[in-house]
């Protein structure tokens, strides 16, 4: 049995070592102790001795890497037969990049991850209007349903303190609780565009919005007949007492059998979008495709904080944070734009209707109706699109549409695309209207 | 047998003072250490231990000859270069490899590994990472050996190094001034790591610094069995009966680099060509042949006895259980029952 | 081991120092394994005048003068707690720790481990620590955060004579390292300390002062400054509660975090370097855990200046917190001035 030579190894962190040059040739006798190779490590360089008396064959080649404990060459006996190499000499690897669990690359073109393995989404927080707040002040403002970010820090530098929650609590009960409105009656409010030909694109705006919104959008859409539809309470429609999601989207399906329309391609943005899905769901027959942007309904979460923001504003100070928070670059929400959204809002009791539809839409900042199976079902042509930065309703409820429904995720973009990006957006349309 | 067994003769003090089953088994720890030490590198050239290891191959005398007299109850402290003190204080050559190889049945569980093996049963404090770092807990021991009045003496293991280090003279100074049982033992291999002692040490001999502290100190050729056991049978008995320490200087060389990280360029192949021919083993096993007490065969048999032990030895560790990483905090502080 | 004392003996005033040195006498007088041992702690009495006269009654083989070696002598008594004595050590000044920070933290705090449990280490060492003497940078220091940083250890800082008794019996009874640190100006402070044996919990933070406006949490010589402070706040309508660390490792969390849970707002007061200090251990803590929920104002830590101890006595008080720092900074919270 010829006795193998190995790669000693010489050092601690020592995992493969080089053969330098051998010090004894192929088919010549060597002694135990004798030098027989000269190795490198990434270290150093040093001379390995004869493990045993013999006549050294099969020897690696010089320059060969070698992990330590593998055989380089082996030894015969005097007289002993010489045959085949016993073994192959063992290749160094070299070292891959550490494996990870999972790739990390995200590529919108594979296959979506199951999005119940996703980390739990909060709402985005709000850096620049994040409030200045001790973690016990916090804590209680979480607890009771508070938004921390809309009350008044007594303590240095404007920090929320708990006694200013306490006095919140005890003060400010409307707060918490939604303001009444006076209720009215009547259809909503209908708008057409002059022009446009072939099945006409039916808009529903947003919560808190109006027909308005969709003005940067028409312009690629002309041409078509556009309706758009205002919610109750919002705009020009009248601030109808709604009970719940399903009353609401029963008073928009009436709305939309008045229109009379054979066939409509129907666009929602955000609650808009979970009515258009609504709507879909229960005359297919009537739609000839949908657009959600950014809808509302996939998921509980929604930033409810925003939303009360919005809501309690009532001068543009107050609602330009918030408005910005509905966008991603917020070099759009300039002053008079925000002195423009606030003169929409001006009347205190369309605020109030507002705040009572949030009430029973958002109870405690969740949305309470959920259309993920309705979207399950639809079979007509069906697109989600959706900025990647939403700071109102996370971006990654788009990850529970099933296969047939086209995903649009831009980057750089919030909760309002088709104002954000309108021609990326319109473009998009215009190919599916 | 037919020995002269008269003190003046020419029989070695070992062959003329111990029964021959204690000589016989002497070789075979020599053998053993040897052969563990070989099997220690073989096995960390292979990549199948980690870390880094001391061997004291060349050493095996100093070891074995130190501590020849002593009992399951007399302590040693040990050093980094320790795996020659633990099996010559009696250690188990399976258990200190399943040591070396990190599990849970090695002496220390695995949190130890081939610098802090101890066998506090057979009276062996452990094998120590920092220079000089068992002096004075050698001490210590003494201290309580004297305190409790236990007959018990300790032998401190220590190297060349060490004796330049503060522990060494606090402790050798306060052994002496409360005349404790301790026998200080310097292996003087000549290399602290690469620093030779000529260029580290005053004095000529280490077993010179004993004049400072007004105790014995006596140099011998640590590569002879004999002469060690003999200059240790003198200082243990000056231990025992109350007169206090002393020092031992066996003058020795270690064949292998400090440490597997060594590349050797403080020494010339000659000086340690030179030294191996000095090797301790054939010596000693050569001297219990020619004095009738073993026959070339059974000095085969016990060569060939323990290389059996040592593979079954690795063996044994290479199965063993690795520990719960669970029980990474265990040990810290004593359990003790709330 | 679990006589903790709910304390119904009789009781009487004796400095902290005296305390020390009755705990000391009982123990040398109920366990012959327990020794002294320490630089001028014999006929000297210790440089505080801590064992006194011990060494009349128990004699010089267990009240043991050792000589300055700091490094030896803390050697000396782990291999002896190593093998059967229980010592309890002494520095002359617990800055001299430095010298013999080898044995404390390489072997006393490692042996156990490395050995798998197989040994432990049941040494008490004793620190005089602590600035307000004039003694200057070199004899004055508050290191107990450099030893509660490691495994193996514990750290108590007793503030009362009371405790340090316990303590010290508690200490002997643990079978671990336990290192006390003494505050100098401790030592002639009086105090009502039960007689007899009893011991005080290792581990166990004591509530010295209930409140719910803020809690002070506080060690040693500090623990009285934050009561005083309390008293004045007390004045001023602001209920402090004053929390009694007493020991650094391993630390009381739940006395800490439920007394946060309570107030909501925590200073703490320590006579150690304030970065990298006790201190930071205990606001992370808070942090870590749902006692942050609870938080209304930001943690405060006063420690030590980020200077040696001055010598000049204006400059040695402002190097360590005062009463009106603790008033200032309990204020601040307190109000929500921060």
């Amino acid at each position: 049995m010829p006795v193998e030579v190995i790669m000693p190894k010489v050092d601690m962190d020592m995992a493969t070592g080089k053969i330098m040059s051998w010090h004894v040739g192929e088919g010549e006798a060597v002694t135990k102790g004798a030098p027989l190779f000269d190795i490198e490590t990434d270290k150093a360089a040093m001379e390995v001795e004869a493990p045993d008396n013999g006549i050294l064959h099969h020897t690696a080649p010089e320059g060969t890497e070698v992990p330590i404990g593998q055989a380089v060459a082996w030894l015969y006996a005097e007289g002993e037969a010489v045959g085949e190499q016993p073994a192959p000499f063992a290749a160094a690897k070299t070292p891959e990049p550490a494996p990870s669990d999972e790739p990390v690359v995200a590529d919108i073109s594979h296959p979506e991850p199951d999005v119940s393995a996703l980390p739990q989404f909060a709402p985005a927080p709000i850096a620049a209007d994040r409030a200045r707040a001790t973690p016990k002040a916090r804590a209680m403002a979480r607890k009771s349903g508070l938004d921390i970010n809309a009350l008044h820090g007594s303590g240095p530098l404007g920090r929320i303190q708990a006694e200013d929650v306490l006095s919140a609590l005890q003060t400010v009960p409307a707060m918490v609780a939604a303001p009444g409105f006076s209720a009215e009656n009547g259809p909503l409010s209908v708008t057409r565009s002059r022009g446009g030909t072939g099945t006409p694109v039916v808009l529903i705006h947003g919560f808190a919005s109006d027909a308005q919104s969709w003005a940067p959008l028409e312009a690629h859409l002309k041409h078509r007949p556009l309706v758009r539809i205002e919610l109750p309470g919002h705009g020009k429609s009248p601030k109808l007492r709604i009970a719940d999601f399903a009353a609401l989207s029963r008073t928009l399906r009436q709305c939309f059998d008045s229109l009379g329309l054979e066939n409509a391609h129907l666009v929602g943005h955000s609650l808009g979008g979970a009515l258009s899905l609504a709507l879909a769901d229960t005359r297919p027959r009537s739609v000839a495709s949908l657009t959600l942007i950014a809808p509302a309904g996939l998921g509980p979460e929604i930033n409810g904080a925003a939303l009360s923001g919005l809501l309690k504003a009532t001068r543009a100070e107050s609602l330009g944070p918030w408005l910005k928070a509905l966008v991603a670059d917020e070099t759009l929400i300039t002053d008079a734009y925000v002195r423009l959204a606030m003169s929409g809002r001006s009347e205190p009791n369309l605020r109030h209707a507002q705040s009572a539809l949030a009430d029973v839409l958002f109870p405690d900042g969740v949305q309470a109706f959920d259309l993920r199976a309705a979207l399950d079902r639809i079979e007509r042509p069906t697109r989600i699109i959706w900025g990647k930065q939403d700071g109102i309703i996370p971006w990654k409820h788009a990850f529970g549409a099933p296969g047939h429904v086209a995903l649009h995720l831009f980057k750089g973009i919030g909760h309002m695309p088709q104002i954000e990006c309108a021609d990326a957006v319109g473009s998009i349309l215009k190919s599916a209207v | 047998m037919s020995i002269d067994m008269t003190e003046d003769s020419n029989v070695p003090y070992a062959i003329r003072t111990y029964p021959p089953e204690k000589l016989k088994d002497a070789l075979r720890k020599m053998y053993l250490i040897r052969k563990f030490e070989e099997g220690a590198e073989d096995s960390y050239t292979r990549g199948l231990i980690h870390g880094t290891m001391h061997l004291c191959i060349g050493q095996e005398a100093s070891s074995v000859g130190t501590c020849l007299s002593l009992t399951d109850s007399d302590k040693i402290t040990s050093t980094h270069r320790g795996h020659g003190h633990c099996i010559a204080k009696g250690a188990d050559v399976a258990k200190m490899f399943a040591e070396f190889f990190g599990k849970e049945t090695g002496y220390c569980r695995g949190r130890g590994g081939s610098m802090h093996i101890a066998d506090p049963s057979k009276g062996n404090l452990g094998a120590n990472g920092i220079v000089g770092g068992g002096l004075p807990i050698a001490v210590g021991a003494a201290l309580s050996a004297k305190r409790l009045g236990r007959d018990d003496v300790t032998i401190c293991f220590f190297g060349d190094g060490a004796n330049n280090e503060g522990a060494f003279h606090e402790s050798v100074n306060m052994a002496a001034v409360w005349k404790l049982p301790v026998v200080f033992v310097c292996e003087n291999n000549k290399y602290g790591m690469s620093t030779s002692i000529d260029r580290s040490t005053s004095v000529k001999s280490i077993a010179d610094r004993a004049k400072g502290y007004d105790i014995p100190g006596v140099s011998v050729d640590g590569n002879d069995i004999s002469a060690v056991a003999e200059a240790i049978e003198t200082a243990v008995a000056r231990a025992r009966a109350g007169e206090g320490p002393s020092l031992v200087e066996n003058v020795t060389y270690r064949w292998r680099g400090h440490s597997k990280s060594d590349r050797n360029r403080y020494r010339t192949k000659e000086e340690i060509s030179d030294w191996m021919e000095r090797d301790p083993i054939p010596r000693f096993a050569a001297d219990l042949v020619s004095h009738g007490i073993l026959s070339d065969a059974e000095v085969a048999e016990l060569d060939a006895d323990t290389d059996r032990e040592i593979a079954e030895a690795i063996d044994f560790a290479r199965s063993g259980p690795d520990p719960d990483i669970s029980a990474l905090t265990r040990d810290v502080y004593t359990e003790t029952a709330a | 081991m679990n006589t903790h004392a709910t304390i119904e003996a009789p009781t009487r005033e004796l400095s902290y120092a005296e305390a020390i040195r009755e705990a000391m006498d009982i123990a040398l007088g109920s366990d012959e394994a327990v020794v002294l041992m320490g630089e001028d702690i014999g006929v000297y009495g210790g440089a505080f005048q801590v064992t006194g006269d011990l060494v009349h009654k128990y004699g010089e083989d267990r009240v043991i003068d050792t000589p300055i070696s700091e490094l030896g002598g803390a050697g000396v008594a782990v291999g002896a707690a190593l093998t059967g004595l229980k010592p309890i050590f002494e520095f002359q000044f617990s800055d001299f720790a430095a010298l013999a920070m080898e044995q404390i933290v390489n072997q006393a705090a490692k042996v156990r481990y490395m050995l798998g449990g197989a040994v432990s280490v049941p040494v008490v060492m004793r620190f005089p620590a602590g600035s307000g003497t004039g003694a200057a940078a070199q004899h004055s220091q508050s290191i107990e955060a450099w030893l509660g940083h490691v495994p193996g250890l514990k750290v108590v800082q007793p503030s009362t004579p009371e405790d340090v008794k316990g303590m010290l019996l508690a200490a002997l009874e643990d079978p671990d390292p336990v290192m006390i640190f003494e505050h100098k100006i401790l030592y002639k402070m009086k105090g009502h300390v039960p007689e007899g044996y009893y011991t005080t919990p290792i581990g166990k933070a004591a509530i010295r002062r209930e409140g719910k406006d803020l809690s002070i949490v506080a060690t040693s010589l500090m623990v009285h400054k934050a009561l005083a402070a309390a008293e004045t706040l007390a004045g001023e309508g602001i209920d402090a509660e004053v929390i009694d660390l007493r020991t650094v490792r391993p630390m009381d969390r739940e006395t800490v975090l439920n007394s946060v849970r309570k107030t909501g707002r925590l200073v703490c007061v320590y006579e150690g370097v304030k970065t990298l200090g006790i201190g930071a251990e205990i606001s992370a803590m808070v942090a870590e855990s749902d006692a942050f929920d609870f938080l209304d104002a930001p943690i405060i830590r006063l420690g030590g200046a980020e200077c040696p101890i001055p010598y000049n006595p204006e400059l040695e008080k402002a190097a360590v917190p005062q009463i009106p720092d603790i008033l200032e900074a309990a204020r601040a919270i307190a109000k929500g001035h921060v």
